[in-house]
């Protein structure tokens, strides 16, 4: 059973009875306690989430720890395909987007995000190494919100990301 | 084979020359005619003049011997005594044309003549019923000539009538028979065998035939043909006592024949005759005939002259246009050929092009990603609100892309020294299992790490190696770095080394993930990506086996792969062995 059917249950058990413990609820749906500590941390988690798809660990772990300081939930992908999963799954409140990936690249990747009514409304910042203005209103038109060539200024990065989620809330 | 086009231009070409023989031909047979013409002419116009001599000749020859009788006649005043017995026998013997000479007198009856065997002496007109002549030249008092019959002597002849007076009182009449026999042997030499003499008068009757086709006293519009108008016609101008030239077409036995004929009038007193000498077209062309073989000459050999000279021509012409034909087709692939090699040197420049950019793009990516990792955790450390664990964590990130960056540089400059010819090799007698232990502790960590068994198997007494000891280190820790890389969990890799003649052969093989046929080839390209996907995940931008080809080659080896996708590869390099 996957987390996208247990989330509603266990949102359903919680509305009847709020003073219900975890324990009881595991015990309810007859899964693993850990399992539900761990949903309802999830959906107890309330900070904006951000998932960064690119394929360099250290690019995007360096990136992931300044913006948790920053109060973010940030989530990785390392590859195109995990990247369109997590977006399904995790529902983040916007997406960074590397270009040059192996197998499924980064227009693609935006393509099929922004063809999805599931997944069209989360904001996409195009974040790569090609600095060519072709590439930038390539990603452009593929429906991405924003463009930042790597390597970027941290402070810059934040600011984009930062006006984009209230361009989404408004 | 000739081709569509040749046969074309060679039917015109044959027609062309047909035509120029046949015109020649054409003019030869115009010349022949007008020739013919001409000499036709020429020769009528001769046979004319000898017609006309021949006959003012007979002519005169009557005209004179009939004198002789007038003159006779006139000379006594009368009948002499002796009845002109001795006149007689004097013209007689001159003129030598009368078969007799008699005298009738007035009563009509011959009282002399001669030759006396000749003459019928007592023979009376009256009784005999034969008064018309002897009466008209009594009346008339003119010479008579009756026309040309068989006489009752036997013989085809005309009587000459000439009157005899005294003193206005006729007393008879001198009467000569002229035979034609004797007229033509006054003339036996005028023809050869092939033109024939006739005479006819003026009603058409044959006098004479030279020819002997028509007998004497026969009228010659009974031997003509109403159709045969040619001949008509000269009969009909020989009739009105006319001069001139004809011809017509005779049957004969062998067919039919072209008669040129020439006919002219002979008066004698009241006789018209007309002499015709008749010769065969053939005389003609007898005459011609030398003319006609010297043209016909003239028109063969400019007939051969041109055949030859047109086959020359058209010779030279197929040969020309062979020759242009070859050169075109020479040409043309050599043309293709150049097309074809730019064609191919334009796909490799395209190819090479397409190779440059996609290496720039990808020296451009694996540059700028170290920067970024290393640049965000700068700024990230700056802004110092980090805890140490993570601060640590960002500077050990910062250390390790330093390294990959550096790592990348150095490739990068090994493959344009390689490229440049500029890299220098210390070239030693190196010791194999040496340099591959070496190699190998470089290694260990990574293959421990990742779970994959390195094995070594090599004969102890294997001899030394000409190389450069660092650049064959480097190209071991390539290979092994590649296999190791390549090879999941629980796999191994395997390095051999055997002895074979004048090298060392080391094979480096792995249970990994292989390569597919159509990369083979390639591998050793520079800047070649089998797929960004494994390059991705096992690191680096595509130099590690294009280095390692050009250090091994610079050490004067070679290296070469065999691979089974799903089984594993296998890298086997040869190199030089050191002299002992």
């Amino acid at each position: 059973m996957n987390t996208e059917n247990i989330d509603p249950k266990i949102l359903a058990l919680m509305e009847q009875n709020p003073h219900m413990t975890d324990k009881e609820i595991a015990m309810s749906l007859g899964l693993d306690e850990s399992l539900i500590s761990q949903r309802i941390a999830f959906l107890s988690d309330t900070r904006e989430k951000i998932l960064i798809v690119d394929e360099e660990i250290d690019a995007s772990t360096a990136l992931k720890l300044a913006l948790e300081t920053e109060g973010y939930n940030v989530i990785e992908a390392l590859d195109g395909y995990e990247g369109l999963m997590k977006a399904k799954s995790e529902n983040p409140d916007i997406i960074l987007l590397d270009i040059m990936m192996p197998g499924m690249d980064g227009f693609e990747v935006c393509q099929l995000l922004k063809a999805d009514p599931a997944s069209r409304h989360i904001p996409i910042i195009m974040l790569t190494a090609k600095g060519e203005v072709d590439d930038k209103v390539e990603g452009l038109e593929m429906g991405a919100d924003d463009y930042i060539t790597k390597p970027f200024n941290l402070k810059e990065l934040k600011a984009r990301i930062r006006i984009v989620l209230r361009r989404g809330t408004v | 084979m000739l081709n569509k086009k040749n046969r074309w231009s060679l039917v015109v070409f044959a027609v062309i020359v047909l035509l120029l023989v046949g015109s020649i031909f054409f003019f030869w047979m115009r010349a022949n005619d007008e020739v013919r013409s001409i000499v036709e002419e020429q020769y009528q116009t001769q046979q004319l003049i000898l017609t006309q001599y021949v006959s003012y000749s007979i002519g005169e020859l009557l005209n004179e011997r009939v004198l002789l009788l007038e003159v006779v006649a006139q000379k006594q005043q009368g009948v002499p005594d002796d009845l002109f017995r001795s006149e007689f026998e004097t013209v007689y013997e001159v003129a030598d044309i009368y078969y007799v000479l008699e005298f009738i007198d007035a009563n009509g009856t011959v009282v002399s003549g001669y030759p006396v065997e000749n003459v019928p002496l007592g023979f009376n007109l009256y009784s005999n019923n034969m008064t018309w002549a002897f009466e008209h030249v009594r009346d008339t008092g003119e010479v008579y000539i009756s026309e040309p019959v068989n006489t009752m002597e036997g013989i085809f002849g005309a009587y000459v009538w000439v009157p005899v007076f005294e003193n206005r009182q006729f007393r008879g009449s001198i009467l000569g028979i002229v035979s034609d026999e004797n007229i033509i042997t006054q003339f036996e030499t005028t023809s050869d065998s092939s033109n024939y003499v006739y005479i006819v008068d003026d009603k058409g009757m044959i006098l004479y035939d030279q020819s002997g086709t028509y007998e004497k006293g026969t009228n010659y519009l009974d031997h003509i043909d109403q159709n045969d108008t040619d001949r008509l016609h000269v009969l009909e101008a020989q009739m009105g006592g006319m001069m001139g030239n004809g011809k017509y077409w005779q049957e004969t036995t062998d067919g039919s024949e072209y008669v040129l004929v020439s006919y002219s009038p002979i008066n004698w007193y009241n006789q018209r005759w007309s002499v015709g000498l008749t010769s065969p077209g053939d005389a003609v062309d007898d005459i011609i005939l030398s003319v006609y073989v010297k043209l016909f000459t003239v028109a063969a050999v400019s007939v051969l002259f041109i055949l030859f000279v047109s086959s020359q021509v058209y010779i030279i012409l197929l040969n020309w246009n062979k020759t242009l034909e070859r050169e075109v087709e020479k040409k043309t692939s050599e043309l293709q050929e150049s097309n074809e090699s730019l064609t191919a040197a334009n796909i490799k420049l395209k190819e090479l092009d397409g190779l440059k950019n996609e290496f720039l793009s990808m020296v451009s990516h694996e540059l700028k990603t170290p920067l970024t990792a290393m640049k965000t955790s700068s700024e990230f450390l700056l802004e110092d609100r980090c805890e140490p664990a993570v601060r640590n964590q960002l500077l050990a990130l910062i250390v390790r892309n330093v390294d990959r960056q550096a790592r990348l540089v150095d490739d990068l400059l090994d493959i344009s020294r390689i490229e440049s010819n500029r890299i220098k090799f210390n070239m030693e007698p190196v010791s194999l299992p040496e340099a591959l232990d070496h190699s190998i502790e470089n290694i260990r960590r990574l293959s421990e790490s990742k779970g994959v068994v390195l094995r070594v198997d090599m004969p102890q007494s294997l001899p030394a190696v000409i190389a450069d000891r660092d650049k064959l280190i480097q190209v071991f820790v390539n290979l092994l770095n590649n296999a190791v890389k390549f090879t999941q969990r629980g796999g191994a890799v395997t390095v051999l080394a055997q002895d074979s003649g004048d090298n060392i052969e080391v094979v480096v093989s792995d249970t990994g993930i292989g390569i597919d046929p159509s990369h083979v080839g390639h591998i050793f390209d520079k800047f070649y990506q089998i797929d960004s996907t494994s390059t991705r995940t096992a690191g680096g931008c595509g130099l590690g086996l294009a280095i390692t080809k050009g250090l091994v080659e610079g050490m004067g080896g070679s290296i070469r792969v065999e691979s089974k996708p799903g089984v594993g590869s296998k890298f086997i390099l040869t190199l030089k062995k050191a002299q002992s």
